[in-house]
């Protein structure tokens, strides 16, 4: 934690970026007390301007925009989070197998990634999602599938340098087994790096998650940024009166707010963790 | 037709319960020579004695035999007959009597036994005394005014005065300035010859017993360890302690410093089962106090040990290793082969790029070879993830050249230590491991502090880390350390500590060692053999004295050349006119 602190010193972008996912996550914990209405329900006539009852409106359909937006905070965020878990699960240990075990195993994993990493992510995703059904899970599977060979590669190739280590040589000669190494040695030296591309992993989640609700393919039970734009898109009237404003831009801001929070975070770890960037610093 | 001298069985047990001589056996006939070495208390004295018939029944068992004549329980008259004039025995102390002349107490056999004049008797004694290198002018003065050199080679006149069959000489040159003993072994080793009399010389001096003796025995608590030619003992031994003798001996022939044997000599009071050797032995397995070890026939000599002498711990045989670098092939070890004897330490010397790394890392298991094999005892060592793999690395540690990357920056030093007991085949509990990991920092001289205990790698000095990490692989009780240069990132008072505290370990714990570095003059002060690698293959071989005074490889004398001497202002080359120098400044700092 104090590492964090004297990172966020040291880069203002880091800062920024650990701000605005902060205030995102308490957004989205806190939902429920900020949001003053059910986003789904309908709790005032269709396409109000904003009012201090309605703070962005109602929507055709006559749900409050602004409630919307405050329970999508939370359905973004579940989606970034447990998808990035399972990218990082699956590509961590995919990664530090590999680059340990070497040999046929490294083979077989670094190719998968690469087979993985040609697929046409977004196609793949829609396909997925048109053929699974539309849900939160089936998203968070998906890109958790498609996001994990990146991982492995960075972790792979920091686990080669890693194995030759004088620590970690002097660990296999005293008889550790491969898990005991990991946890031990590879595991913590890992850390900063997995940091930073969590980061990147969230964002990039954000982004897949609000697409594929933009495209109706999100989870029509939970309300969601991508599914505001794309009630709002479907609407023909959209950009002939000024309820683009309220309706439109709110979310899409909030997409790209979050995107750029958690980039920062990345960014900002990224000169002190990425080994390309260090060799020179 | 039975030797001059036959000793079977011979067993001494002072009281019924010291047990001084337990069985020993052995023939000597006229003009052989045998020597009797061994540490104080392993009966050697005793064995003069009995030789003597001093000893008798019912403290002496088994038999003596002198010419077909048993010793032992013969009568006091025969026995008389026998003493001078058959067997004569030098005690170790020159006993003459202070008060007669030393020429008349050389006589007195002669006129006593032989009935010779005053006159006749003399003469002889002059003519002895010449033969000892003595001048007969001191025949006439009394013991007090000769030195102890002296005195000795007198004494020796007495003994062989009556031409006896056998001699027994019991430390001949104990206390005799260098030139001195030189020439009474000289002069002893040449009576043998031109009298052609058996001699016995019992010894704790070996090179000296050894130089008078072309048969030797080794004796320990009472027993014989090691019996055959002088050569072959001395110049490999083959049992565990005749081995460590002769490295325990200040010889200019070892560059080494002097090791101890661990533990403690004998006690003749209680003399353990089995080998008598095992609680002090480095390669005791059960049967070493299980069942007794007899004199058997081994490498051309016999030897008393179950494992047929020293163990060979560690060998490598014919090892490979090719690098590739893109269409780059580096073949950094082109078939190396060594072995290392139990408890020994050798070094692998050779210039930067000879392929000691890569050999360093193979013979430890962190690097499979692409060809040959590298084994610890009967087992192949491998780099593999399998739990026999895994076990047997654990008995071939390695001690790295930069102990800032062998050590996890990440962990303190007490986890650090611990780390490897982890993975013991019943690991120990928290307090255990803690015990464990003090004992291995005390080991290695470093302090057991909690605040020690709690510190990072960043905290500590380099010597303080390579220590660490010493105290890291010895903490599991290593078989074999390979230190792979483990002083090149030291300063030289922290790398004169490392090495003094890898030698009490080595002893201490009975480690082989396998010391690797370009320097020679580092290696030979801890190492009995080197080896010299040159681009990935042996150039040389040999014991570290030959090797690093008058190497016989290119390789080995351009690291000579280049060893770091003191010789200030020159180079190696130069080395006699630098000394010149240096004593010619003298007079100016002395101001």
């Amino acid at each position: 934690m104090s590492r964090l602190l004297t990172e966020v010193r040291r880069s203002p972008l880091l800062a920024v970026g650990v701000v605005v996912v902060t205030v995102l996550a308490t957004v989205a914990v806190l939902a429920p007390y900020i949001a003053p209405f059910d986003p789904k329900a309908i709790v005032g006539n269709a396409l109000e301007e904003p009012s201090s009852r309605h703070l962005l409106g109602t929507n055709d359909a006559g749900a409050d925009i602004f409630s919307e937006l405050v329970w999508g905070a939370r359905s973004t965020l579940v989606v970034a989070a447990s998808a990035t878990a399972l990218v990082l699960a699956i590509g961590v240990l995919l990664g530090l197998v590999a680059g340990l075990r070497g040999g046929v195993v490294e083979t077989l994993v670094m190719r998968s990634a690469d087979v993985v990493l040609a697929i046409p992510a977004i196609p793949l995703l829609i396909f997925i999602a048109s053929m699974a059904g539309p849900s939160r899970t089936v998203a968070i599977v998906s890109i958790g599938l498609l996001g994990w060979p990146q991982v492995a590669r960075v972790v792979r190739s920091q686990t080669l340098s890693l194995r030759n280590r004088g620590f970690v040589h002097a660990a296999r000669g005293y008889g550790a087994d491969p898990l005991f190494v990991m946890r031990r040695h590879l595991l913590p030296a890992l850390g900063p790096i997995i940091a930073a591309n969590l980061a990147f992993m969230a964002g990039l989640a954000v982004t897949i998650e609000a697409g594929l609700a933009f495209i109706g393919l999100g989870d029509p039970t939970t309300a969601s940024w991508g599914a505001i734009l794309e009630r709002a898109l479907r609407h023909q009237a959209i950009y002939v009166t000024s309820m683009w404003v309220w309706w439109l831009l709110p979310a899409g801001l909030a997409i790209t707010v979050a995107v750029l929070g958690f980039t920062f975070i990345g960014v900002g770890l990224e000169p002190r963790f990425n080994p390309r960037w260090t060799r020179f610093a | 037709m039975s030797a001059l001298l036959d000793v079977s069985d011979l067993r001494v047990a002072y009281g019924g319960d010291v047990h001084a001589l337990r069985g020993v056996s052995f023939s000597l006939d006229r003009g052989e020579s045998l020597a009797v070495v061994g540490e104080s208390g392993s009966g050697k004295s005793t064995l003069a004695m009995s030789l003597a018939g001093l000893i008798q029944p019912p403290d002496a068992g088994g038999s003596v035999r002198v010419d077909g004549q048993e010793l032992l329980g013969a009568t006091g008259d025969l026995l008389r007959t026998l003493r001078w004039d058959r067997v004569a025995l030098c005690l170790q102390n020159a006993p003459f009597n202070p008060v007669a002349t030393v020429g008349d107490q050389v006589a007195e056999p002669l006129r006593d036994r032989r009935g010779m004049s005053r006159s006749a008797a003399r003469r002889r004694v002059e003519a002895l005394a010449e033969q000892v290198s003595l001048d007969p002018a001191l025949m006439g003065r009394y013991p007090h005014q000769l030195s102890g050199g002296e005195r000795r080679r007198a004494y020796l006149a007495m003994a062989l005065v009556l031409e006896p069959d056998l001699v027994v000489l019991d430390e001949p040159t104990a206390g005799l300035d260098p030139a001195t003993r030189h020439d009474l072994v000289a002069h002893i080793a040449g009576l043998t010859s031109s009298h052609g009399f058996a001699l016995v010389v019992v010894s704790h001096d070996l090179p000296d017993a050894t130089r008078m003796a072309d048969r030797t025995m080794v004796l320990y608590a009472g027993e014989a360890m090691e019996y055959g030619a002088t050569r072959r003992v001395l110049q490999s031994p083959a049992h565990p302690y005749s081995w460590a003798l002769v490295n325990t001996f200040p010889v200019m022939s070892t560059t080494k410093d002097l090791r101890p044997i661990r533990g403690h000599g004998p006690d003749p009071r209680a003399v353990p089962p089995g080998c008598p050797f095992h609680p002090r032995c480095t390669q005791v397995e059960p049967i070493c106090w299980e069942e007794h070890a007899d004199l058997r026939e081994s490498r051309g000599r016999q030897v008393a040990c179950h494992f047929g002498g020293v163990k060979t711990l560690l060998a490598a045989v014919g090892v490979h290793k090719t690098f590739v670098d893109g269409r780059r092939r580096v073949r950094a070890v082109r078939g190396v082969s060594f072995t290392l004897q139990e408890g020994e330490s050798i070094g692998l010397v050779g210039p930067s790029g000879s392929g000691k790394s890569t050999l360093a890392r193979m013979v430890t298991g962190h690097l499979d070879p692409d060809g040959g094999e590298v084994w610890l005892e009967e087992e192949v060592v491998t780099a593999s993830w399998r739990k026999d793999a895994r076990r047997l690395r654990r008995r071939i540690q390695l001690v790295m050249q930069d102990p800032w990357d062998a050590l996890s920056p990440r962990l303190p030093v007490a986890e650090l230590v611990a780390e490897p007991l982890l993975f013991a085949d019943d690991p120990p509990g928290p307090k255990e491991r803690l015990v464990a990991v003090e004992e291995a920092l005390d080991g290695v001289g470093l302090p057991t502090s909690g605040e020690f205990l709690g510190a990072r790698t960043h905290e500590l000095s380099g010597g303080q880390l390579q220590r660490v990490a010493l105290a890291r692989a010895l903490v599991i009780k290593p078989k074999v350390l390979v230190a792979d240069e483990p002083t090149a990132m030291l300063d030289a008072s922290e790398q004169a500590r490392l090495l003094v505290v890898l030698r009490e370990r080595q002893t201490e714990m009975g480690l082989g060692l396998v010391i690797i570095s370009h320097d020679l003059a580092v290696v030979r002060k801890v190492t009995d053999r080197m080896v010299i690698l040159d681009a990935g293959r042996v150039v040389e071989e040999g014991p570290s004295n030959v090797v690093s005074t008058v190497p016989a490889s290119a390789t080995g004398m351009s690291l000579l050349k280049w060893a770091p001497t003191f010789s200030i202002g020159a180079d190696a080359s130069g080395q006699e006119q630098a000394v010149g120098e240096r004593v010619a400044e003298w007079p100016s700092d002395s101001r």
